[in-house]
């Protein structure tokens, strides 16, 4: 294997963490506000990425335009999700809201796999598979114009939760639930409002990845582990381990799949979360939150 | 939290249920003598491994309190050493799967070493992660397992012991009285967790596993015992599994959607109790069979509330088939939200509620 190669696998690597953050942050903040891992995390990307089919193929809107309408509507998705659902198990088991959220994911899956059957879908635009060339290495063009769109919304996103008011309740409330009631915020509609967020966050992921990726009403389990691994190894609720953690996943993949196998890079991701889980749970971000 | 039952109240089962027990295990057993049609042996073949799947989860995710979100790795290790034994090896299926069992307990060590060092919702990721491993290696071993081509038997050798020939397979009836002693046994053996000195172990380490370790309860011991005993389990319902569909790969018998459809067996129904995955599967299996064999399609267009001939009539037809795991979804998420001990423990509700109202 060549250095070129190496680094090219390092870029690509990059490019994909970029989204990967992006779902990893989506489910860090609703960890963070709520406590409540968050199962169908990927169903949520899932219905972002079908959003994005058909804004493009019924409508002819261009995906990473289309972010402009999805994160919205997914906001609105989420909140609305929060409200009628997770909202009554937020005092409940642990077990209990991974259940819940279990079962709104396979609502989820099965309701695309009913509306739009089990076949692949791909979403082709005239640049997909368009790339630039840097030095004998080449950049694909989606996946840089999703990687810049992704960094544009982390920073947005910061700005959100450092700078605004809104922001900092919703910091407060995620570091105790009960001193930000006393303080006069409205925990409840923080909650309505970062599990909003938070879907927001994973359908633009599933807007940003539809260009270079199949769409199937199953996809989401796969990127819901994904999301797993990626907050454990940032720290859950720790929006910047997020960041960190999708591009270590990212990196960790793609330098796998050429050092050893395209098959077995999952087997290492999987690993690599264990070791984690073991060596230190708080991950690498541990103490901070949100 | 469920109070842990005096032995008194068990030991002193009325005469009334004894009898009534006993004439239901009667009328199983003479089942297949009066009913002929294959599909509703099938029926209740799908019934007791379910109820064999859901109770194994029990043990250690009901009365332990370890909800394990990784059974499909032991129901995919006992599915693949039974077949592979038997395709490459000519090892008969009732050989084979006590290799299977004892490859489940080995599996069942090493997660057991890895994840009860964590607690609460980290412990479930960490048994996804495991078993996601074990389908990825499924996968790739293609020289062992086949990989995504899958393995596949056409004849299952006659059981023989000695000369003396008990079953060649040849119908659905020898499957039925297997599944039927299965069923049975994770039954006696989940009442005897419940009603032995070991279940109170477990039940004290579902309630509070500090105080249970401060009272001398040996965590990492007992701990692993019931998840062995749920492994042990839960592999013989994937042997029986493999040679009962005679096909096996990676996406039908380690997926994560089987991990999680064995937990709901038990959620469904009331978890860490003896009959909630009993009652998990009578509602589960006939609903989700009822949706897959587009029962419920025809139906709703012999009803004549859909036209068959309409858009929404073959869209029905065509689609219903496939989404019979939305029921799974629903279902759970009602359970969870309306009904959080299960089916059981609502209808107890309701019966103590009418008894309170009346007294």
């Amino acid at each position: 294997m060549t250095f070129s190669v190496l680094l090219q696998s390092i870029i690509s690597g990059m490019l994909v963490g970029g989204v990967y953050a992006l779902i990893g942050i989506g489910l860090t903040i609703i960890f963070g506000v709520m406590r409540v891992i968050n199962f169908a995390h990927g169903d949520i990307m899932m219905v972002g990425m079908y959003l994005t089919f058909f804004l493009f193929t019924l409508l002819g809107i261009d995906p990473f335009v289309s972010v402009l309408i999805t994160m919205p509507l997914m906001f609105l998705f989420g909140a609305l999700m929060q409200k009628v659902f997770i909202n009554r198990v937020l005092s409940a088991l642990p077990q209990n809201q991974i259940l819940l959220t279990i079962g709104l994911g396979l609502i989820m899956s099965n309701s695309a796999m009913l509306a739009f059957t089990s076949d692949y879908k791909i979403l082709t635009t005239s640049y997909s598979s368009s790339s630039y060339s840097l030095g004998g290495i080449s950049i694909s063009q989606p996946l840089l114009i999703s990687f810049l769109i992704t960094c544009a919304i982390t920073v947005g996103l910061y700005w959100f939760l450092m700078r605004t008011d809104t922001g900092q309740a919703i910091r407060a409330t995620a570091q105790d639930r009960e001193a930000a009631q006393l303080m006069g915020i409205n925990v409840k509609w923080m909650s309505i409002l970062s599990f909003g967020i938070g879907s927001a966050m994973a359908g633009t992921a599933g807007a940003l990845i539809a260009p270079t990726y199949y769409i199937f009403p199953q996809v989401g389990s796969a990127f819901t582990l994904k999301a797993f691994v990626i907050t454990v190894l940032g720290g859950m609720g720790s929006i910047i381990g997020a960041t960190l953690g999708g591009i270590i996943i990212g990196l960790v993949e793609s330098v796998s799949a050429v050092t050893i196998s395209s098959e077995w890079k999952d087997v290492v991701v999987f690993a690599i979360f264990l070791l984690v889980l073991l060596i230190k749970p708080s991950g690498l971000m541990g103490k901070s939150r949100l | 939290m469920k109070s842990i039952h005096p032995l008194t109240s068990i030991r002193g089962a009325s005469a009334v249920q004894i009898m009534f027990g006993i004439v239901i295990i009667a009328a199983l057993f003479a089942f297949p003598q009066f009913v002929e049609s294959p599909y509703a042996l099938h029926m209740m073949i799908l019934f007791f491994l379910s109820t064999l799947m859901g109770s194994s989860w029990n043990i250690i995710g009901g009365y332990t309190g370890q909800y394990s979100v990784g059974h499909a790795a032991y129901f995919g290790t006992g599915a693949y050493t039974t077949m592979i034994l038997l395709t490459t090896k000519e090892i008969p299926p009732w050989q084979g799967m006590w290799i299977g069992m004892f490859a489940a307990v080995i599996v069942a060590l090493i997660v057991g070493s890895i994840c009860f060092r964590l607690r609460g919702p980290y412990f479930v990721l960490a048994s996804i992660a495991v078993a996601e491993i074990v389908r990825i290696t499924a996968l790739n071993l293609t020289d062992l397992t086949k990989g995504a081509e899958g393995i596949l038997v056409t004849d299952i050798p006659p059981f023989k012991i000695g000369e003396l020939l008990i079953t060649d397979f040849a119908s659905k009836v020898p499957y039925y009285y297997i599944a039927l002693v299965l069923a049975l046994a994770i039954i006696l053996v989940t009442w005897l967790v419940q009603h032995s000195k070991l279940g109170y172990y477990f039940q004290a380490i579902r309630e509070d596993q500090d105080a249970a370790h401060s009272l001398g309860i040996n965590l990492t011991i007992w701990k692993n015992t019931p998840l062995v005993i749920s492994a042990v389990f839960t592999s013989l319902a994937g042997s029986f599994y493999a040679i009962f569909i005679k096909f096996i790969d990676p996406t039908t018998v380690l997926p994560l959607d089987l991990s999680v459809q064995i937990v709901l067996i038990s959620i469904i129904g009331g978890i860490g109790t003896i009959w909630g995955p009993v009652v998990g599967s009578l509602v589960l299996v006939p609903l989700s069979e009822a949706l897959r064999s587009n029962v419920i399609a025809q139906w709703l267009i012999n009803s004549g509330m859909v036209d068959a001939e309409s858009g929404t009539g073959v869209f029905l037809k065509e689609h219903l088939a496939h989404a019979h795991v939305l029921i799974y979804g629903i279902l759970v998420v009602v359970v969870i939200l309306f009904m959080p001990e299960g089916v059981m423990g609502y209808v107890k509700k309701l019966a103590a509620k009418k008894k309170g109202g009346e007294a």
